[in-house]
């Protein structure tokens, strides 16, 4: 299988403490892939470190085969990798549309263009209008965002993150908060998104159901190591998981 | 297409025209403060262009008028009259203090960037107050001949208070029909996007500094065009314009008339000069009676007075 994502040795320290050390892993394309670990395991650290919030300490990153090692943030994205966040990350005062034309206008580098009305340009109201419908949310356009009710915000963000057809998408707990209905439409439209689109989505997630809903591939951390990795029914079964994590959060 | 398929062009409209036939209605004195109510009202929608719209409290506009003011002085002064050369060489000079500036403080957030601003600016300032060979000094820079515009084989010249208006409202208004694409434009909704979440938009693939440093430059310009016109009303660059506490200016028009909405500043420039006007009648303590304008203002009216009284009685469509 092609891969889309490749992780050499990674690392990253903040003085001193190493939160997460050498991690190699490879992401082929269209396989939905979940990282998974207690809390503090470094599951943030590391999405931060690969998609440019912060260069890493050690290691490198290739996305389709190139090395993207520590490029910015808006580099990352050019280069196909979007992310979504724990904490909803949206442009709140702005309405549905607005917030999926933003990274249209950016994909189309009409971020500069001091001139012609927005609402105007087929180019980018078509694409837009597309995406929100990909999300389920055609009918809120015109809405401003902040008046939604959480489980469409988190759809907003994910309007977002998919506008630009990245190669590679980290949704960085993409249920958290989220009633139990609103998990099972999420895990719905990632399994059609990623069957259709060819998208590969990389997930971390707490919640055990999700992940093994979702993943054919699942990684492990502990204590900022790769502890396993392997598909879901392996991973379930392989002991030291089991003892590091799983068993610890089945009696939660 | 026809102002009753656009309900919300009919304000504007309305605002046009009485402009536009305001010398036949108002006595000269008047006139004149209206042409001071829309060049500062110019300053002020272009401030808001940052503030308003990107997020960002410049505490230093003030320079970038002064700039515009200084540079349309000198020209004068060295015998240029061509208006339009000096109109652009205003928002030229401007523009480019606006990128040094911008470079430096677009890094910074809130309070941080509003204090660089103000600093830089009072930078500027002090130039132009301890130059005296050039900018003569704390005295100003006085200006003997006003331009001439050659157009369609005639002359025109702006002495008269009514031609100053005709002059200083055809380029407000221009500025502003500019300021308004440039808000409604892609970048403008970039810039929108910015204002709510930075974080995101470096996210989705926008280089936050890039385009900081752009609007910066764009609301430099445009306080620098206001800067000429003023020059021109006023007969004189002062140091004054540059000082933070004329800075200050727009940021109070901005937030008495409302800062999201386009021409809330233009309001807010017309309450304050309205009420300065008003007030001055009675009392030389105009300032204490700003001040207890503002106050409640900042508690009825958070969203500035024509921005809230538009959310009140018209539902934004």
């Amino acid at each position: 299988m092609e891969q889309v994502l490749r992780i050499e040795n990674l690392g990253h320290a903040y003085g001193k403490f190493k939160v997460i050390e050498d991690i190699s892993l490879a992401i082929g394309r269209g396989e939905t892939s979940a990282l998974i670990g207690p809390n503090g395991a470094g599951k943030t650290t590391f999405y931060n470190a690969i998609s440019g919030k912060f260069p890493p300490s050690k290691g490198r990153v290739f996305l389709n085969g190139e090395n993207v090692t520590g490029l910015p943030s808006h580099r990352m994205v050019d280069k196909g990798m979007c992310r979504s966040f724990q904490i909803t990350n949206i442009f709140a005062e702005l309405t549905v549309l607005e917030n999926v034309l933003s990274p249209l206008i950016i994909q189309q580098k009409k971020h500069f263009k001091p001139y012609g009305n927005v609402f105007k340009d087929r180019g980018l109201m078509e694409r837009a209008m597309h995406t929100l419908e990909q999300v389920g949310l055609a009918e809120r356009a015109r809405q401003v965002v902040s008046s939604l009710a959480y489980g469409d915000k988190r759809l907003v963000e994910m309007a977002i993150v998919l506008a630009r057809d990245p190669s590679v998408v980290l949704l960085d707990e993409p249920t958290a908060g989220m009633n139990p209905q609103e998990t099972e439409n999420m895990i719905q439209l990632i399994q059609r998104l990623a069957e259709h689109s060819g998208t590969t989505f990389f997930i971390t997630e707490h919640d055990m159901k999700v992940v093994f809903s979702l993943a054919r591939k699942i990684y492990v951390l502990h204590q900022g190591h790769l502890l396993a990795q392997g598909k879901p029914e392996e991973i379930r079964t392989n002991e030291a998981v089991q003892e590091a994590y799983l068993g610890r959060k089945s009696h939660a | 297409m026809s102002l009753s398929m656009r309900p919300h062009l009919i304000g504007p409209f309305l605002l046009l025209l009485v402009l536009l036939f305001a010398p036949l209605l108002l006595p000269v004195y008047w006139i004149m403060i209206l042409t001071e109510i829309l060049i500062m009202g110019l300053l002020a929608v272009s401030f808001n262009l940052l503030l308003g719209y990107t997020g960002l409290l410049s505490f230093g506009h003030g320079a970038f008028f002064g700039l515009g003011a200084y540079t349309c002085a000198l020209l004068l002064q060295a015998g240029h009259q061509n208006l339009f050369v000096l109109l652009g060489a205003g928002m030229l000079v401007a523009l480019l203090a606006a990128l040094l500036i911008g470079f430096f403080s677009v890094r910074l957030d809130e309070i941080f960037f509003a204090m660089i601003t103000l600093g830089m600016g009072m930078l500027f300032f002090s130039i132009a107050h301890n130059w005296l060979a050039v900018t003569g000094g704390s005295d100003g820079l006085p200006v003997f001949a006003l331009p001439v515009l050659n157009l369609a084989g005639r002359e025109f010249t702006f002495y008269a208070p009514n031609s100053m208006y005709y002059l200083v409202f055809t380029t407000v208004l221009a500025g502003i029909v500019l300021l308004w694409l440039v808000v409604h434009s892609p970048f403008g909704l970039i810039l929108r996007a910015l204002r709510e979440n930075k974080q995101r938009v470096a996210f989705i693939g926008g280089n936050i500094q890039l385009l900081r440093i752009v609007a910066f430059a764009v609301s430099g310009s445009f306080a620098g065009l206001a800067g000429v016109l003023f020059c021109l009303f006023n007969s004189m660059a002062t140091p004054e314009f540059m000082h933070w506490s004329f800075s200050a200016k727009p940021v109070i028009m901005s937030i008495i008339g409302g800062t999201g909405v386009f021409l809330g500043p233009l309001f807010g420039a017309a309450i304050f000069f309205g009420l300065e006007q008003l007030i001055i009648h009675f009392t030389e303590n105009w300032m204490f009676f700003l001040g207890m304008v503002l106050i409640p203002i900042v508690l009825f009216f958070p969203q500035g007075v024509f921005g809230t009284l538009r959310n009140r009685f018209f539902k934004q469509g």
